[in-house]
């Protein structure tokens, strides 16, 4: 996979682990489980040290359309962007564009292609 | 989720009845790459990260042995749960600082529409809290006895 694919998706994965965290509900089943959540800080900096690996203009990318939108990065699934469920282009799929960042046409979020599929 | 519920997130594939490692991150390597072997996983390397990270909020192993790694993330397409045993046990970090011996692993993709993370991690923590089932897991041997654990060997499941 494209390593700044590959960053953004680490980083989206711990956008949503920091979310869960602040979020109530969640945090609260998490701890009547028996789960400390005391860590928060330490992924906030670890957010910012892979941000920091990501290219500027990308990263700018994903956090407006995070913000828009909610996930920014996105499976492919039977040609099939899991974001908006538009069909991708046909040339998407060739091999060269597997291992490019590639947007959705309909929705502009950032393009996933699985490996394996 | 009941017992049933719970079982039908394991399977043979995903079930290590003796790790090799000897440390957290290894442990964590070892599974991932055993997920990864099994084809589930997209990118073992974005979830051994998710996992680590995990463990930095907050150790995953509540003591008495056992530790429960989880989290979600984009590089996996539905729920899945796996199963790890260590003899000798491993330095985890558990909130006891003992060893771990038990592993359950889950892991979720951001969205899942059947909403069974947090109600299959909460079952099987539910089930560990019992000290002969934990008992029962120490001596596992086989996919077929892990599954009558699980199951409660023939008990009314709820």
């Amino acid at each position: 996979m494209n390593e700044q694919l590959m960053l953004l998706v680490a980083l989206q994965d711990l956008d949503t682990m920091i979310r869960e965290t602040q979020d109530k509900v969640h945090a609260e089943k998490l701890s009547t489980m028996g789960f400390a959540l005391e860590g928060v800080d330490d992924l906030k900096t670890a957010r910012e040290e892979l941000a920091g690996s990501i290219d500027v203009a990308l990263l700018h990318r994903y956090e407006r359309i995070s913000q828009r939108l909610g996930r920014a990065v996105v499976p492919i699934t039977s040609n099939i962007c899991l974001g908006c469920f538009a069909v991708i282009p046909t040339a998407y799929t060739s091999v060269e564009n597997r291992d490019k960042i590639l947007y959705c046409e309909n929705c502009g979020r950032i393009l996933y292609w699985p490996r394996g599929t | 989720m009941n017992r049933q519920e719970l079982f039908t997130l394991f399977s043979e594939d995903l079930f290590i009845p003796s790790l090799k490692a000897k440390d957290r991150d290894g442990v964590l390597q070892e599974m991932v790459d055993h997920a990864a072997a099994a084809g589930v996983i997209r990118d073992r390397d974005v979830i051994l990260g998710m996992l680590k990270n995990r463990e930095s909020l907050g150790s995953t192993g509540l003591g008495e042995g056992v530790a429960f790694p989880h989290g979600r993330s984009l590089a996996i397409p539905s729920l899945m749960a796996l199963f790890a045993r260590s003899e000798k046990g491993v330095e985890y970090g558990a909130i006891d600082g003992k060893p771990v011996h038990l592993f359950f692993m889950f892991i979720a993709p951001p969205i899942e529409k059947e909403n069974r993370y947090l109600p299959a991690l909460g079952q099987v923590v539910e089930l560990i809290r019992d000290a002969g089932t934990r008992e029962q897991l120490l001596e596992v041997a086989g996919y077929e006895q892990f599954r009558q654990i699980i199951l409660g060997d023939g008990e009314e499941s709820e």
